[in-house]
């Protein structure tokens, strides 16, 4: 899977043209991120399928597939990025139930408060970084040891 | 002499409560309008509260976008291009969301149109009235409810303008559109075409839901008839709007119906009231 670049990535899908432009002037002011934007989630659900994205955020109303159906794709798709829902006031029960099955790192509620919504991206780049580098180790680890287990079976095999 | 005195009475006693219906009538159109925009306020309020968030958001990148403009622009270090390259950049961002803050501006003044034309004082005399512009007005009310799950189609034509009671048509269409979304479970489409016939205006609005049972369809415009949960229909609605296009406007409402196809309602309106308002 192809990573664009080495900047942290940003998917924010909304059906609104406008809360895309306004959140990604925002992140474009106040961080380093690459930001992708996408009014319509089967699109998006594309994007993901072939590049890496570290925070995905998803607007709960929208035609044909709501937030919490993309959201799930996304969790196929790519299980460490960072899951975050836009919800109205109306559908907060809906989001709260979601937290579970999606693993959702966190809820916002529309209207948003940028420099809310600012503390919770980085903190899932962050995380999803993590996640990222502890799956690098834990096989670099992995290889180490199948080479160490080889080795020992040499050892062994030369000293019969 | 004494039956005379007694046929006044009765007949005095009938004027009084000949008043008195028309008074709980009116109380009660009135109850059901303020009943039917309450149920859309959790939509209205979505909408309005979208467009706010991008303008919002917008003005804190504005405000931080100045500081920096100005940063750009009085450095005087020497860094020139990469500086000027900034600050054009910066601007370039500003005008993209200013446009945004125009849109955003626009719907939530759509939302208060809607809701105007919605809330006026009962009417007691005719307005000349583009229908198309008041479908719309009402559409703007129904959008948050409609945009998650149903499809709108419009197909407008030509029309003239209509001597009319706004608020009463208005309380009619969205009347029509919400029990259309209710009879579609799931997703489906709505559609809302406008024609002039000669001289009446023709309103239609069809829907993919689930379609009028024949046993029910000749109840359908009585008071109190529902085929909707309790809680849910009044079996109001359909009723009231009949007295709003029938009554008071000398118009027609009829509809066709296919199980599991869907339902069309069609509201017809002459264009001119006969110069006599019907109060």
């Amino acid at each position: 899977m192809a990573q664009e670049n080495s900047k942290p990535t940003v998917l924010i899908v909304d059906d609104e043209e406008m809360v895309v432009t306004s959140i990604r002037a925002f992140l474009k002011l106040d961080t380093d991120y690459e930001v992708r934007g996408f009014t319509d989630p089967e699109e998006a659900v594309r994007y993901l399928e072939s590049c890496l994205a570290d925070v995905v955020i998803a607007d709960y109303v929208m035609p044909r597939m709501n937030g919490i159906q993309f959201l799930t794709r996304a969790k196929q798709l790519q299980p460490e990025a960072t899951r975050v829902l836009l919800t109205g006031y109306a559908d907060k029960q809906s989001a709260i139930q979601a937290i579970n099955e999606l693993s959702l790192f966190q809820y916002l509620e529309k209207p948003w408060d940028n420099a809310a919504l600012l503390l919770v991206i980085q903190g899932g780049v962050e995380r999803s970084q993590l996640f990222r580098q502890l799956r690098e180790k834990i096989a670099e680890l992995d290889a180490a040891h199948s080479n160490v287990q080889e080795i020992q079976r040499r050892l062994f095999r030369a000293f019969m | 002499m004494a039956e005379d005195r007694a046929q006044a009475g009765f007949r005095d006693e009938a004027v009084d409560l000949d008043a008195e219906l028309e008074t709980a009538n009116r109380k009660l159109a009135e109850a059901y309008r303020m009943a039917s925009l309450g149920r859309l306020i959790a939509g209205i309020a979505h909408e309005i509260s979208t467009p706010v968030g991008s303008i919002l958001s917008n003005n804190a990148v504005l405000r931080r976008s100045l500081d920096r403009l100005r940063e750009a622009l009085a450095d005087t270090s020497g860094a020139g291009a990469a500086r000027l390259s900034e600050a054009l950049e910066v601007l370039e961002t500003l005008r993209s969301l200013a446009a945004v803050d125009k849109i955003a501006c626009e719907r939530i003044s759509a939302v208060v149109v809607g809701l105007k034309t919605f809330a006026r004082v009962e009417e007691k005399e005719f307005s000349k009235v583009s229908l198309n512009d008041l479908l719309r007005s009402t559409l703007v009310l129904t959008h948050a409810e409609y945009r998650s799950r149903i499809a709108l189609e419009t197909d407008f034509g030509d029309l003239p303008e209509v001597e009319c009671y706004p608020q009463a048509l208005s309380q009619v269409f969205l009347n029509l559109l919400v029990n259309a979304a209710q009879s579609i479970d799931g997703r489906g489409t709505v559609k809302v075409q406008t024609r002039r016939e000669g001289e009446a205006v023709r309103i239609s609005i069809s829907d993919t839901g689930s379609g009028i049972r024949p046993e029910d369809r000749p109840r359908m415009l009585q008071p109190g008839f529902t085929t909707k949960p309790v809680g849910v229909g009044t079996g109001l609605g359909l009723s009231i709007s009949r007295e709003i296009v029938v009554d008071r406007h000398g118009g027609s409402i009829d509809f066709e119906s296919e199980l599991g196809v869907g339902t069309t309602f069609h509201i017809r309106i002459p264009v001119r009231q006969g110069g006599k308002a019907t109060g």
